[in-house]
């Protein structure tokens, strides 16, 4: 099948060609940064704001034994919860506190091409991140697996405190621009529509919760 | 016509229609009003005449290097290994999403929200070769079901009451009878989970491609971007040229533009940056990722007057604004693109043949340029249009009642004889059967007796 291209990059040329000649392109960003450095409590108030607004909820963890009791608070007993690899492998302790009374499943029991339905069917996802965003609530992810935590009703988000940043100035620079994964997903509490008289309604694909632990380790 | 043309040609004869339902007009109303309180609100902490500033100068700098930025993009598509296919007209951009799809044996397509894909009419013409397209934007799926199209770039059931939903998914999905929203949209979900998990394809637009890094953005509210585009075999991006800008910092202005303009929200649920299918070590994501360029006139925009129409990033606000839009609803437009810069892109895209009234439906108050978060001046432009418009139409009774006027205003004497006819015949029928278009809603001034050069004479020769 033929492509268009030639004809259409012809005719931008052509447009281009009475107009006045612009300034070559920029090799830098614009000049809006702002690198403000803050503490962490001040942005975890932020946002912790910012979140909950929007229905979601942020709360501070000292260790891996006070995420399991808020996780278990927080599921139902006999509920199946799907742990990331990332974060099974660095948290061993919570996996084996939640083992107890949760059916638990790891990304690693799947294979590529694995099945979607065997996916959709978890009561909440444990993921970790990649970063979290004070202005907006926002938590980026960057993950091997991408479905779990988009199909799951109830999300949480265990991340250690020094992964807050302010703003999104600091997400849109190399840091996760250049990065080799195919994707990155910023997610900003519940999915959400208001398509119907402008009602909001939570929940709609994506899940209804979402929950970001801070870890202080 | 094509499939694709617009049906804006009957504009006149649509808005008398839409404008005498009140109903339709207490949704609009209400949905709008909504709407531009949470933008106003969202806007209170940011300066945004700085962040408008900025934005308008990256999208002319975009335009302005739209050759150079396309073939950046490409390049690192290609690298992301995506493939880029370039459509000169909406005929080609389907003919190749139908070649991908047939060449994957797809049975079943999940779509998100794309404007773009409306100006195809992509959904249609999947269905007659029999590929099963579903819309799963809530609102979108809903029009999908009642067999209409959008009425409003961000909210494309705007129109419809919660009653009339309610009635629609009893009817067509078999629900209970019930218009609680919430109800309504965990239906809608159910229904939808199984789509997502059954289709091969899914098809995406793109609010922004990024040529430093071959990225495409998705921004969305409901997570069925974030599912058409992950939970498939094979994803479909489908775009216009202009989306492209330079750099991956840029979006620190657009982010919080979009957003704050379309919805009030600081920040949309989900924004999706995707470059390109999964990797060797993911396990799930996409086996391959296509981007769709459509131009479909908008190259030949480059350098005109209009270039500017090109900077739009759909977000719907000059939309909220408008006295026209809020009375008529979207559907008057006729086309894919309603409110004020419909009323600029559909005949531009179009051709004005097939849109010449869009431009005259405005009031030029101005609050569409006011909102713009990319600077667009869209009611110069709409005025400018106008121009064009008549400038290429044949001069009929108007023209001929113009240049009399003129001619008239230029002697003194012709003037004082024009003006004591019209003082004569003023109160005349004859008068008002002429102007009986204008006068059914309003009086004609009454004309005084005598000319103030009249009275000043006599009055006067008093002294």
């Amino acid at each position: 099948m033929t492509d268009d291209r030639e004809k259409i990059f012809a005719s931008i040329r052509r447009g281009l060609r009475g107009a006045e000649k612009s300034a070559a392109l920029r090799s830098a960003a614009s000049p809006l940064t702002s690198m403000i450095q803050h503490g962490f409590e001040s942005l975890f108030i932020k946002f912790k704001r910012e979140l909950e607004i929007l229905g979601g909820l942020a709360e501070k963890v000292e260790n891996e034994r006070d995420v399991s009791a808020f996780v278990t608070d927080h599921t139902e007993p006999a509920s199946s919860l799907f742990i990331y690899d990332d974060l099974a492998n660095s948290l061993k302790s919570i996996v084996e506190s939640l083992s107890v009374n949760r059916r638990l499943r790891f990304g690693s029991e799947f294979a590529a091409g694995y099945d979607k339905r065997e996916v959709a069917a978890f009561d909440a996802a444990l993921i970790g991140c990649a970063a979290c965003v004070a202005e907006t609530g926002t938590v980026l992810i960057q993950t091997d697996m991408r479905l779990p935590a988009a199909l799951a009703p109830k999300l949480f988000v265990i991340v250690e405190r020094s992964r807050l940043i302010a703003s999104l100035d600091e997400v849109f620079t190399d840091r996760f621009g250049n990065s080799d994964a195919s994707n990155l997903f910023l997610i900003t509490g519940p999915s959400r529509t208001a398509d119907i008289e402008k009602q909001l309604v939570k929940g709609v694909h994506g899940p209804k919760e979402v929950i970001v632990l801070f870890l202080n380790q | 016509m094509t499939t694709t043309e617009p049906q804006s040609r009957d504009f006149k004869k649509l808005y008398k229609k839409e404008v005498a339902n009140l109903r339709l007009r207490a949704n609009l109303k209400k949905a709008t009003i909504q709407a531009l309180d949470k933008r106003n609100d969202s806007f209170a902490e940011l300066d945004f005449d700085l962040l408008r500033n900025e934005a308008k100068k990256i999208k002319q700098e975009s335009v302005s290097h739209l050759n150079e930025l396309l073939s950046q993009f490409e390049d690192n598509a290609h690298k992301n290994n995506c493939a880029v296919f370039y459509a000169e007209s909406p005929e080609k951009a389907n003919a190749y999403i139908l070649d991908v799809a047939q060449r994957h044996a797809v049975k079943k397509i999940v779509k998100s929200k794309s404007m773009v894909t409306e100006e195809l009419r992509l959904v249609p013409f999947l269905e007659k070769f029999g590929i099963e397209t579903v819309e799963t934007d809530l609102g979108e799926y809903i029009i999908q079901l009642a067999g209409e199209t959008p009425s409003h770039i961000t909210a494309p059931a705007i129109h419809k009451s919660r009653t009339e939903i309610a009635q629609l998914l009893h009817d067509k999905i078999g629900i209970e009878l019930n218009d609680d929203p919430t109800f309504l949209t965990g239906e809608a979900r159910k229904a939808l989970r199984e789509k997502f998990l059954s289709a091969e394809m899914g098809i995406s637009g793109a609010n922004f491609l990024i040529a430093e890094n071959g990225t495409a953005v998705v921004v969305e509210n409901e997570g069925n971007a974030r599912l058409s585009t992950s939970a498939v075999k094979v994803h479909v991006i489908v775009t216009g040229i202009e989306k492209v800008i330079p750099k991956f910092s840029d979006l620190r202005i657009f982010m919080r533009l979009l957003g704050r303009s379309a919805t009030g929200q600081k920040l949309t649920s989900y924004v999706s940056l995707i470059r390109g299918p999964r990797r060797q070590n993911e396990k799930d994501g996409p086996d391959e990722v296509h981007i769709v360029l459509l131009d479909n006139g908008r190259s030949a925009l480059v350098g005109t007057e209009h270039q500017e129409v090109l900077h739009c990033i759909r977000c719907g606000a000059c939309l909220n604004v408008c006295p026209v839009y809020r009375s008529i609803g979207g559907h008057a437009y006729g086309s894919v693109y309603p409110g004020p810069i419909g009323s600029l892109v559909t005949p531009l895209f179009f051709g004005p043949k097939n849109a010449p009234d869009l431009p005259f439906a405005s009031s030029l108050c101005g609050n569409c340029t006011e909102v713009c978060p990319v600077g667009i001046g869209i009611h110069h432009q709409l005025l400018a249009m106008r121009h064009e418009i008549k400038a290429k139409t044949k001069r009929g009774v108007e023209a001929f009642i113009f240049r009399t006027f003129r001619k008239t205003m230029l002697r003194p004497q012709r003037y004082r004889l024009f003006s004591r006819l019209a003082r004569i015949f003023s109160s005349t029928p004859i008068v008002a059967k002429a102007f009986k278009g204008w006068t059914h809603y309003r009086e004609l001034p009454k004309l005084p007796a005598r000319s103030f050069r009249e009275i000043y004479k006599s009055e006067r020769g008093k002294e």
